[in-house]
């Protein structure tokens, strides 16, 4: 093989697993495969594979019930907490005038602290329903996050308040990715947490549905550590 | 346990080749034998599938020089696998008998 068309090769077997990339490489190598064809063969072994891996649920609903409605939502709700805090710490920090500790203050640190929770939950479960269907999870949570983002228009907020559950949501994908599942107390207490800051927003007129939606990958934390102490 | 065309080309292509089964060796066996493109994709997908069912046993081999100092996946034909494509193979005998082109080839099959 000629030495460009082999490294365009290994770059797109870099894709494969270590072992399979070390045969798929070698038998190309003795064979004498032309590099168009083993470009070819590896995009189709890759293809094969990820179509593999699309024939379980668990890529479906990381993708299609959390990475795509939850990121809308989370987005939504990240604005929400960016004007709260505008409207009642920002001009008061700015004047110089401190910090009024009210039930406004409360609420916006319970939904701070929602939105972090939610964000990592839904991160975490992602991670760990989508393993190598990642890279569509991940697509389909930043198609909704272009489409706002092209179309923000709020002078005085900057567009990156859209973005704010980003930084907990990627933290919970790598903990997915590493660990499964969480241990049972931290499920439980998640779960709570999560539950007990959503009580302020019960007497809200804000839309509800969407709140319920984004806890549930709290639950489900909780249903699969729960199932696993009890097959343990 | 049933088999799928292929997956008994590819353990009777193993079997044949016992000791020396591994990937590029069966795929050119394959080749060889239908005159069809065998791709890598579907070879070692199929491996996987086979290997679940327990039909096949794979693991990485030694490093050689013509391929680059890379390892083989060598494959090796489980009891379970030979009894397999046992089966199919007599059921392929078993239909092809008194067609036109398997007289006088399948009158050893029960």
């Amino acid at each position: 093989m000629k030495a460009a068309g082999w490294a365009t090769v290994l770059f797109a077997a870099r894709l494969l697993d270590a072992d399979e990339r070390e045969a798929v490489l070698g038998d190309l190598e003795e064979v004498g495969e032309t590099s168009w064809r083993g470009l070819i063969d590896i995009f189709g072994l890759i293809a094969r594979r990820q179509a593999g891996h699309w024939k379980n649920w668990r890529p479906w609903l990381a993708a299609f019930g959390l990475a795509l409605p939850c990121s809308f939502a989370l987005m939504g709700f990240s604005l929400s907490v960016s004007r709260s805090y505008l409207d009642l710490i920002g001009p008061t920090i700015f004047n110089a005038t401190g910090i009024t500790v009210g039930y406004g203050f409360f609420l916006l640190l319970c939904n701070l602290l929602l939105l972090g929770a939610w964000s990592w939950t839904g991160g975490f479960v992602i991670g760990s329903l989508s393993r190598r269907t990642l890279w569509v999870s991940a697509a389909l949570s930043f198609l909704p996050c272009l489409f706002c983002l092209a179309r923000f228009s709020i002078d005085s907020l900057s567009r990156l308040s859209l973005l704010l559950f980003l930084p907990p949501a990627i933290l919970g994908v790598r903990r997915g990715l590493r660990i499964a599942e969480i241990k049972l107390s931290a499920a439980i207490a998640l779960t709570v947490g999560i539950t007990l800051l959503t009580i302020p927003t019960w007497n809200s007129s804000g839309p509800w549905i969407p709140n319920w939606a984004l806890s549930w990958p709290a639950w489900y934390l909780l249903a699969t550590a729960l199932r696993s102490g009890t097959t343990a | 346990m049933k088999l799928g065309e292929f997956e008994y080309l590819l353990i009777t292509a193993a079997a044949r080749l016992a000791d020396g089964a591994y990937g590029a060796a069966i795929r050119e066996e394959i080749e060889a034998a239908t005159g069809r493109k065998c791709s890598i994709g579907a070879l070692y997908t199929t491996l996987d599938r086979l290997e679940a069912k327990k039909l096949l046993k794979t693991w990485m081999g030694n490093a050689t020089p013509q391929r680059g100092g890379r390892a083989k996946r060598v494959v090796r034909v489980t009891s379970k696998g030979a009894l397999a494509a046992k089966d199919f193979y007599d059921a392929i005998m078993r239909v092809s008998r008194g067609t036109t082109w398997a007289v006088g080839q399948t009158k050893g099959a029960t």
